[in-house]
């Protein structure tokens, strides 16, 4: 457990070195949702946005491990690929839940401060939910892509690969709605958005099993 | 009586195949209390066989034991028992001394935190500056620091004197030294410094396009190995028997010896002196 804190530490210092622009673009962010509040669906807006700037950032510390070639030297400590792979889908992971966490928080007090209220806010929450599992399998396509390439070389096929999978699933649908017309009409969707959060979870838990032992047998042949 | 030697590291027949280069069947006996010094050209073979015995890349024969132990099989706690020094890698620059204390505690149990900042202030390493903003000798310090301060069993260092002063150099042999001094700790380190190994190796290990062309301890250098220097180009005086290898530059030649002392009374008059590590390396690679 103290290998996977280590590891989570050394991320952490690498986002220390950030925390002027982080700081600076968080009070960025309060103002702009401060003056957009008097509009509907600001608070929705506010969280994911705030989660996309900030939760997607942890990507970045890939490319310091890259730049210094520090995989290497972590492997000649008493620390296995096992916990390499792991600390980074825990730092990735926390990283987004942290982001839209803040990010609903700050949007919920600024929307109740400037307007009495949040309307609608079961849906908006369900919709944070929803916007929480895209970033995830945003990041969850990425990250074999960079174990695989690497964070420089692999630019190109981050890109590709979770735009071939999204419109893969679309072909998916379509094919299932045209098979299956009826489903289309019998949809309901107000239902469905009742039980996304679930739906999310599940969704969450298959990307981040599913990605990190795709990225676990990638690490685990590679060579230094 | 029969002395029973045991060893930290053993390297037996290591193979590796690429497409342009081999590593042949590399073997390296590392005993406790000593230091094996394993030197060569770039591309030479030293730092594959780092890698394997870090299991840092697979291999394709042989089998490396550290501590008694597969390589491959070696638990966390075995782990804690090396320390390792990488030229090419490290934690991202833009660490400093500290964060790199608070990392290196969670991966050792028994970081020494306190030899840790002793020896960064005998060292006159600032704390609160990124790696990034350090000479390359004063990073070098601290990969050194790194390597020892969890007060390892056996160090493996790929060229742990690159970019240091001649005054940190003479340090880090002295601390070396040191380290195998309680006669359980032991050294494998690769470097191009050949002349650091000239106090401080009990074995030098020569490889060369990925075979061993020379393993034998240092005491054998120093009195069975013996270089004589011709001025005139040319050593047909001596028979071709009885020297190994003859170097020629512009104005004169080199010829390597082996026994110096049969030779030196074959040739009375002939001054033979003992060959640097890196005069032995030069002749045994581009001698005739």
């Amino acid at each position: 457990m103290n290998t996977i804190k280590g590891l989570l530490l050394k991320d952490l210092y690498v986002f220390k070195n950030f925390k002027g622009n982080i700081i600076f673009s968080a009070i960025m962010f309060v103002f702009l949702i401060f003056f957009g509040s008097v509009k509907d669906d600001i608070f929705t807006v506010g969280s994911i946005v705030f989660l996309i700037f900030f939760g997607m950032n942890s990507i970045s510390s890939f490319s310091y491990d890259e730049n210094a070639d520090s995989d290497k030297y972590l492997l000649s400590l008493p620390i296995t690929r096992k916990d390499i792979v792991l600390s980074k889908y825990l730092f990735v992971f926390l990283n987004s839940f942290i982001s839209i966490l803040v990010g609903i928080i700050v949007s919920f007090t600024i929307t109740v401060l400037v307007r009495g209220k949040v309307y609608n806010l079961g849906d908006s929450l369900r919709i944070c939910f929803i916007a929480f599992t895209s970033v995830s399998f945003l990041m969850c396509s990425n990250i074999p892509c960079i174990y695989k390439w690497g964070v420089e070389k692999g630019r190109m096929q981050s890109v590709i690969i979770p735009a071939l999978l999204v419109f893969l699933l679309s072909m998916l649908g379509t094919l299932v709605l045209v098979l299956f017309p009826d489903l289309y009409f019998n949809l309901d969707l107000k239902y469905l958005l009742k039980i996304s959060p679930y739906i999310c979870i599940v969704l969450n838990i298959l990307f981040y099993v599913i990605s990190y032992l795709i990225s676990y047998k990638i690490f685990l042949k590679k060579s230094f | 009586m029969v002395i029973i030697v045991e060893y930290n590291l053993e390297v037996t027949n290591l193979t590796k195949k690429y497409k342009d280069f081999q590593l042949k069947e590399i073997n390296i006996k590392l005993p406790k209390g000593k230091i094996i010094g394993l030197i060569g050209e770039n591309g030479s073979g030293k730092t594959t066989t780092i890698k394997s015995i870090l299991n840092l890349m697979t291999y394709d024969k042989g089998s490396i034991k550290i501590f008694g132990k597969d390589s491959r099989n070696l638990t966390k706690e075995d782990r804690e028992q090396i320390g390792v020094l990488l030229d090419d890698s490290f934690f991202s620059p833009i660490l400093n001394v500290n964060d790199i204390n608070n990392l290196m505690k969670n991966f050792y149990h028994n970081w020494n935190e306190k030899l840790y900042y002793d020896t960064i202030k005998k060292f006159k390493i600032p704390c609160n500056k990124q790696i990034k903003e350090f000479s390359s000798g004063m990073k070098m310090k601290i990969k050194v620091l790194c390597a020892i301060a969890h007060e390892p069993k056996l160090l493996i260092l790929d060229e742990p004197t690159n970019s240091l002063d001649p005054i940190f150099r003479y340090e880090i042999i002295e601390l070396f030294s040191d380290f195998v001094n309680n006669g359980e700790n032991s050294i494998l380190m690769t470097t191009h410094i050949t002349s650091d190994l000239e106090h401080l190796a009990d074995e030098v290990i020569f490889i060369d396009e990925g075979n061993i062309i020379l393993d034998v301890p240092k005491e054998k250098i120093d009195n069975d190995y013996g270089i004589v220097e011709f001025f005139d180009n040319n050593p047909d005086k001596i028979k071709k028997d009885d020297y190994i290898k003859c170097l020629k530059y512009k104005n004169g030649c080199y010829i390597l010896v082996n026994p110096k002392n049969e030779f030196q009374k074959k040739y009375p008059k002939l001054e033979v002196r003992r060959p640097t590590l890196e005069e032995l390396m030069l002749m045994l690679v581009k001698g005739e």
